[in-house]
């Protein structure tokens, strides 16, 4: 493993780094808009280089933690997922695929999907009196979370292009991983209106992101 | 149902990517998506929208505690597991152990030191008076109602044969109690049928080789 790295990295400096970057650079976090150091840094990984690994760490990690908790709304549970978010980066960066998403997108979705088995395991089991006290006061409800997305502007605009309904229904099934028949239930709606809303707010939403 | 309809692929695609299918529609759609490209790029699209979501969501710092646990959990054959021992020191411990245990079960059967024989031997009004064992290489005396002898004289213990010569076995211990250390001579007879008696004899023993005194205790020596 170590000489794939020692490999890897003298590729860099070879081939890749005409304005020479210093070394000690790759210890500290580097921008998460730059999703070319990412993609290289993810590519890194999948050569075994532990170094690349704890640089992605630091540039990705309080977005990662701050999307997991917003997924379990506990810390505990957040940095569970977390953790278990960053090992299976590690373990299949080499199947991320860069012509199919960009790497932070790949990674949030590991972190979701994460998020989300924990949500379900959790669904399916009581609480104990013990831990329905420990549960914070109901953090920002999926309207307000989606509300504060549309602070981020390009996001705003298309969010706005949505009816109530449709937004409500998408936020809720991406951040509480509710099944088609849980979220009918959630929203006290038909579970074939609750599928409309959804496919016609994707279908918007997507669009107005795409223009 | 046909995959091949855009919109159907689309919608399918979007499903997935919120997660509204079931886990068994979640399973025959990863079938597919493993031979159809196009269909991951369409999921990718949506998986890029969807992820849009949390755009706004604020950064949360990470306690340092995360890092260790994900290197732990990353490295474990360095930080938990102890180096992997060559075979042979393996072996070269299996053989030390066994030495050890060899040596101390021969050293065991080496000083086994259980008495063999034994006889008691009774007074002329056949009290028993003497205990006498036989052990490989020394008898061991204990005296049972000895009676008190004249600090100038001593008690000789003879073998006696079947043919009747006493053989002088040692002289007993004053008080009688002790151990009578056997010549190789003596370490032969042991084991024949002989008769085991005491004389009492001038101190020091029968200068003479044969009993002088008169016999006071006599007894069988019998195999244990």
């Amino acid at each position: 493993m170590n000489g794939t790295s020692a490999l890897a990295e003298l590729a860099c400096e070879q081939f890749e780094m005409p304005p020479r970057r210093p070394a000690i650079a790759w210890r500290f976090a580097i921008s998460i808009a730059d999703t070319d150091q990412l993609r290289h840094l993810l590519a890194q990984c999948a050569l075994g280089d532990r170094r690349a690994f704890e640089t992605l760490y630091r540039s990705v990690g309080p977005r990662l933690h701050g999307v997991a908790l917003r997924f379990m709304g506990r810390a505990d549970l957040a940095e569970d997922v977390l953790q278990e978010s960053f090992v299976r980066i590690w373990n299949n960066a080499a199947r991320y695929q860069p012509q199919l998403s960009a790497p932070l997108t790949w990674m949030i979705n590991i972190t979701r999907n994460q998020a989300i088995d924990q949500l379900r395991k959790q669904r399916d089991r009581p609480l104990s009196e013990m831990e329905q006290d420990a549960l914070p006061d109901a953090g920002p409800s999926p309207a307000e979370q989606l509300s504060s997305a549309r602070e981020a502007s390009a996001l705003r605009r298309c969010l706005d292009s949505l009816d109530g309904m449709q937004r409500q229904s998408i936020s809720v099934a991406y951040f509480q991983g509710l099944s088609c028949a849980e979220l009918a239930e959630h929203l006290a709606a038909p579970l074939g209106t609750v599928k409309s809303w959804i496919r016609r707010g994707m279908e918007r939403l997507r669009r107005c992101l795409e223009a | 149902m046909n995959y091949q309809t855009p919109a159907l692929r689309r919608a399918l695609a979007a499903d997935y990517a919120i997660g509204l299918m079931s886990t068994a529609a979640r399973r025959r759609f990863e079938q597919l998506l493993l031979d159809d490209a196009a269909l991951r790029a369409e999921l990718a699209q949506w998986q890029d929208s969807l992820a849009s979501l949390t755009a706004a969501v604020p950064e949360q710092a990470v306690p340092e505690r995360v890092w260790h646990a994900v290197t732990a959990r990353i490295e474990p054959q360095v930080l938990h597991v102890p180096e992997k021992r060559p075979w042979w020191t393996w072996l070269r411990l299996t053989v030390a152990v066994c030495s050890v245990a060899l040596l101390v079960f021969i050293g065991a059967l080496y000083n086994r030191d259980d008495a063999r024989y034994r006889a008691t031997l009774l007074s002329a009004d056949a009290q028993p008076a003497l205990k006498v064992e036989a052990h490989e290489n020394y008898l061991q005396v204990e005296p049972l109602t000895l009676a008190a002898v004249d600090p100038s004289r001593s008690l000789e213990l003879w073998a006696i044969a079947p043919d009747g010569k006493p053989i002088s076995l040692g002289v007993i211990p004053a008080g009688g109690k002790g151990k009578v250390e056997l010549s190789a001579a003596q370490k032969a007879l042991i084991g024949k049928p002989i008769a085991l008696a005491v004389s009492l004899e001038p101190k020091g023993g029968s200068p003479t080789g044969q009993p002088t005194g008169p016999v006071l205790y006599q007894g069988a020596l019998t195999a244990l």
